[in-house]
């Protein structure tokens, strides 16, 4: 009781400390008015450590980890050939497809450690963490997206794929629109988000076209690599029949009678 | 060019900081540049953000922050210009546009985005600062404290980047002594060659997690609580940092609530210095954050201050 407990307040108080930070923002009562600019980099900063407390809580594996780093390690190496092209970058591909494949939590963790990652080499900046949340969201989303709509979202991942490069863009924009214009109204996000119009394009499309070109190749090779996380075994039943035994990483381990 | 956003060990003062301590005088640093919006603290934050970085040794590499923010300020001023309608002090109309209405141009709005331009060089600023004192392995231990596992990724992912990008160049040579020309052929020809580096790449890291997760294994990884080997040291220079970062802090809340830190750009421009407090609250502030630079200054010069501290 006291562990559940125990467990149970980090993220409570996390919570706690969004809702007290968007009310300080949203109200004009609050007795110290903060800018957006600042309100907004807090906000991202808390529901980055929830969903790193969620994948801190889950039971994994070192095969997991390892799968994680070395996916993580190519997304983010993948921006290196790619940084004279602006906003061509196949790390958001290769995030939405270890998510799509891997599962929400690995999708949040492989994007997000990409770009901080990434960024430790090429430059830490205040777009660090919408860039780990941008990432990381599009990972987590694609999970999700399996998950609840297996057959329908493998078909849609191209859109998917191209949506994303304007979601992730508009993203990044928020920041540079909560902290240095003003007024905060939906005609200065319209100019934000026009300046940024061409480079989002060529993200989408650059997104879109590497999905077309390896994301059917690189879906059969990590489904491949994910299969061996799970380990099967049978073992044969003390009085008649087998139970099988399945370990699937990061799952514990079920025993059916078969 | 990337080489001066990275860390490299000059054995400075500031890098020898405790990354907490680090960490708390650059997030006061990037707090209060998100906060204020008078442009007589913005300057005197990035006055001091220059020195900081001088005595962290990086002033050659400071151009490209400025660059940067040279374009960005183009942006947000072009930006600022065509929405805001709040200004009093017209200097042009122009014509109607379609979403905006009439364009107008105000004296107010124009110091607005030079001081927000201000304000995006300092935050990018104390972000190269970050770069150059803090080395990653250290921030992400100080991680490993509150997220064991998550900062063990990030610290595989730092480790593995230059590795997989080594073998990329690798791979890429050996395809080459194998007569695969990169450059040659027509573009759907050129996107196979790249797709045979890219699927050999991503075939051997795969199969290189295995042996990483066995080695994690053999070293006991999920066995238990995570042992530590190596701790940080917490020393005067980092207690005195500490508390420079804190009376910064409290001064400019302080401040805010009195509302010397901010300025009022709408409808007309504020007077730059309305009273003694400003001026005051400013040297405190800037006084309590120079205390890690003077400390760098004397770290160098004075043998006596090094072994102190």
């Amino acid at each position: 009781m006291r562990a559940a407990g125990k467990r149970i307040l980090l993220p409570l108080g996390l919570l706690l400390t969004l809702g007290l930070l968007l009310s300080s923002g949203l109200s004009s009562e609050s007795p110290i008015q903060l800018d957006w600019g600042l309100l907004s980099l807090m906000i991202i900063a808390v529901l980055l450590g929830l969903l790193y407390w969620d994948f801190e809580r889950s039971a994994i594996s070192s095969r997991e980890v390892a799968l994680m780093a070395v996916l993580a390690a190519i997304a983010a190496v993948a921006r290196v050939p790619f940084a004279l092209l602006p906003s061509i970058q196949p790390t958001t591909f290769i995030v939405i497809i270890s998510g799509f494949v891997l599962g929400p939590r690995a999708g949040f963790m492989i994007g997000a450690a990409a770009a901080l990652a990434s960024n430790f080499f090429l430059g830490q900046g205040p777009w660090t963490p919408w860039q780990m949340m941008g990432w990381g969201l599009a990972g987590l989303l694609a999970g999700w997206g399996k998950l609840f709509f297996p057959r329908a979202f493998l078909k849609g991942l191209p859109i998917f794929c191209f949506g994303w490069g304007y979601i992730f863009g508009w993203l990044m924009n928020l920041w540079s629109w909560l902290a240095f214009i003003y007024p905060l109204n939906w005609q200065s996000f319209l100019v934000a988000c026009a300046a940024s119009f061409w480079f989002d394009t060529l993200h989408a499309l650059g997104n879109a076209a590497f999905y077309l070109l390896f994301g059917p190749t690189f879906i059969k090779i990590l489904n491949r690599y994910g299969r061996r996380l799970k380990v099967e075994e049978i073992v044969p039943a003390a009085a008649g029949g087998a139970v099988n035994c399945s370990f699937e990483a990061g799952k514990g381990r079920s025993i059916k009678k078969q | 060019m990337l080489e001066q956003l990275q860390f490299q060990d000059k054995g400075l003062m500031l890098q020898h900081l405790h990354p907490l301590a680090a960490l708390a005088y650059l997030g006061v640093l990037a707090g209060l540049a998100l906060v204020f919006t008078h442009p007589l603290y913005l300057l005197g934050l990035l006055g001091l953000i220059i020195l900081a970085i001088q005595a962290a040794d990086g002033l050659a590499g400071w151009g490209i922050c400025l660059k940067f923010s040279l374009g960005m300020s183009g942006l947000i001023l072009l930006v600022n210009l065509l929405v805001v309608r709040a200004g009093e002090t017209v200097i042009w109309r122009g014509p109607q546009l379609p979403i905006f209405g009439e364009l107008c141009i105000s004296l107010e709005a124009i110091c607005f985005g030079a001081a927000m331009s201000l304000r995006l060089l300092v935050v990018l600023s104390v972000f190269y600062l970050l770069n150059l004192i803090i080395h990653p392995d250290r921030l992400l231990r100080l991680l490993s404290r509150l997220a064991g596992r998550s900062a063990l990724v990030l610290s595989l992912v730092t480790r593995l980047f230059p590795y997989v990008f080594r073998q990329m160049n690798n791979l890429q040579e050996v395809l080459r002594v194998r007569g695969v020309d990169f450059q040659a052929g027509t573009w759907r020809e050129r996107q196979q060659k790249y797709w045979l580096l890219f699927n050999s790449l991503l075939i051997s890291s795969l199969e290189n997690s295995w042996e990483l997760a066995e080695a994690m294994q053999a070293r006991a990884f999920g066995s238990g609580p995570r042992s530590c080997y190596w701790r940080e040291v917490f020393r005067p220079r980092d207690v005195l940092c500490l508390l420079a970062s804190m009376l910064a802090l409290l001064t400019a809340i302080y401040g805010h609530i009195k509302g010397s830190s901010t300025f009022q750009f709408y409808p007309q421009l504020d007077y730059l210095l309305k009273d003694r407090l400003t001026l005051l609250l400013l040297g405190i502030i800037i006084g309590a954050l120079s205390l890690p630079v003077i400390l760098s200054w004397g770290w160098r010069r004075w043998p006596y201050l090094n072994a102190r501290i």
